[in-house]
């Protein structure tokens, strides 16, 4: 048993260091929209998303705070860098997951790997 | 209600009393489905242990339930390159506690078998009691890292239910004594019944819109 066990953390020791030997696709970290630390790779089209209201992501239109895109201030400023892997996963995971409580087909609400592509889509 | 399948059905059936249709895809469903199964085996290991614990019995399910903590873990490393991002440093308390959860549970497995447990334990009080004392952190970490997670258990009520079944499990011992002798199910029982619970689980969530 212990010789199992001990098997099994090697393994997964590996797995963490070295990846899956398994999953397709692998997500490359990188100082991507000049993040200071590497950051994953991210997927957004806007095409996919032209049903929701743009305010639902772009809060600048009504608070006033930043312009441009998303990453203008969201890997740059000191203040919301911090917040960024929680502020995004919440925005963008919480939103497809109600859409998969409706029944409607909105997307991966959880496939890691179905966002962290880093395909840069308009 | 047999007892095993009372805790797996309790536990299943929180994550369908809000938003029972909700899915994240096929592959994280069963994932997480394995998980909430190792969650219910390891709180009716609890349950069961009292004075007349067939001590082999139990021994041999913990090995069962182990087995699914495992999988559940290495359901995500193996099958989406993201997941491991998710437990590096940086990681959510909650993924962390959920580590956690599962190294102490392998310590709390491999130090109950003698002769480990006579090198760690003088005495055998002390075994039971730090047997317990990990049992209740254990349950504690994988409670809150299901909880917090915030997927399968998003209203307030859910969340509510699960820590009022993990609490009763972990501090109701002087009624889990009471209960007598309870047949330890076999691990092939629990794993039948585990896989069953596991594709309605996936299934429900994936039912096409």
């Amino acid at each position: 048993m212990k010789l199992v066990l001990i098997s099994v953390l090697t393994a997964a020791g590996l797995v963490i260091v070295f990846g899956s030997p398994i999953a397709k696709e692998k997500p490359v970290r990188d100082f991507y929209y000049e993040s200071p630390r590497p950051i994953l790779p991210m997927s957004f089209a806007h095409e996919d998303h032209t049903t929701e209201n743009c305010i639902l992501c772009h809060h600048n239109y009504n608070d006033d705070t930043g312009g441009g895109p998303c990453m203008n201030c969201h890997t740059t400023t000191q203040e919301v860098w911090p917040l960024f892997e929680r502020q995004f996963h919440d925005l963008c995971r919480s939103c497809h997951a109600e859409k998969a409580a409706d029944n409607i087909d909105g997307g991966p609400p959880r496939h890691c790997i179905e966002c962290h592509r880093g395909d840069d889509l308009p | 209600m047999n007892p095993l399948l009372a805790t797996l059905v309790a536990v299943f059936l929180i994550t369908f009393l809000a938003a029972p249709t909700m899915g994240a895809g096929w592959f994280w469903d069963t994932g997480n489905g394995i998980g909430f199964a190792a969650f219910a085996g390891l709180l009716y290991l609890t349950i069961t242990s009292n004075r007349r614990l067939d001590v082999r019995a139990h021994q041999v399910l913990s090995y069962a339930v182990l087995l699914l903590v495992i999988g559940h873990a290495f359901w995500f490393l193996l099958g989406d390159a993201t997941a491991v991002e998710f437990i590096k440093f940086g990681a959510p308390d909650y993924m962390w506690l959920g580590i956690v959860s599962l190294i102490l549970f392998i310590v709390l497995v491999t130090t109950a078998n003698v002769p480990d447990r006579l090198r760690v334990h003088k005495t055998y009080p002390s075994f039971k009691y730090w047997h317990r004392v990990l049992t209740i952190t254990v349950i504690g970490g994988a409670a809150y890292h299901i909880v917090v997670s915030n997927f399968y258990l998003g209203a307030w009520y859910q969340a509510l239910l699960f820590a009022i079944i993990s609490i009763g499990v972990c501090l109701g011992r002087n009624y889990w004594i009471r209960l007598g002798q309870i047949a330890i199910a076999s691990p092939a029982v629990y794993l039948a019944l585990s896989a069953a619970l596991i594709v309605a689980f996936t299934g429900i969530r994936n039912l096409p819109a």
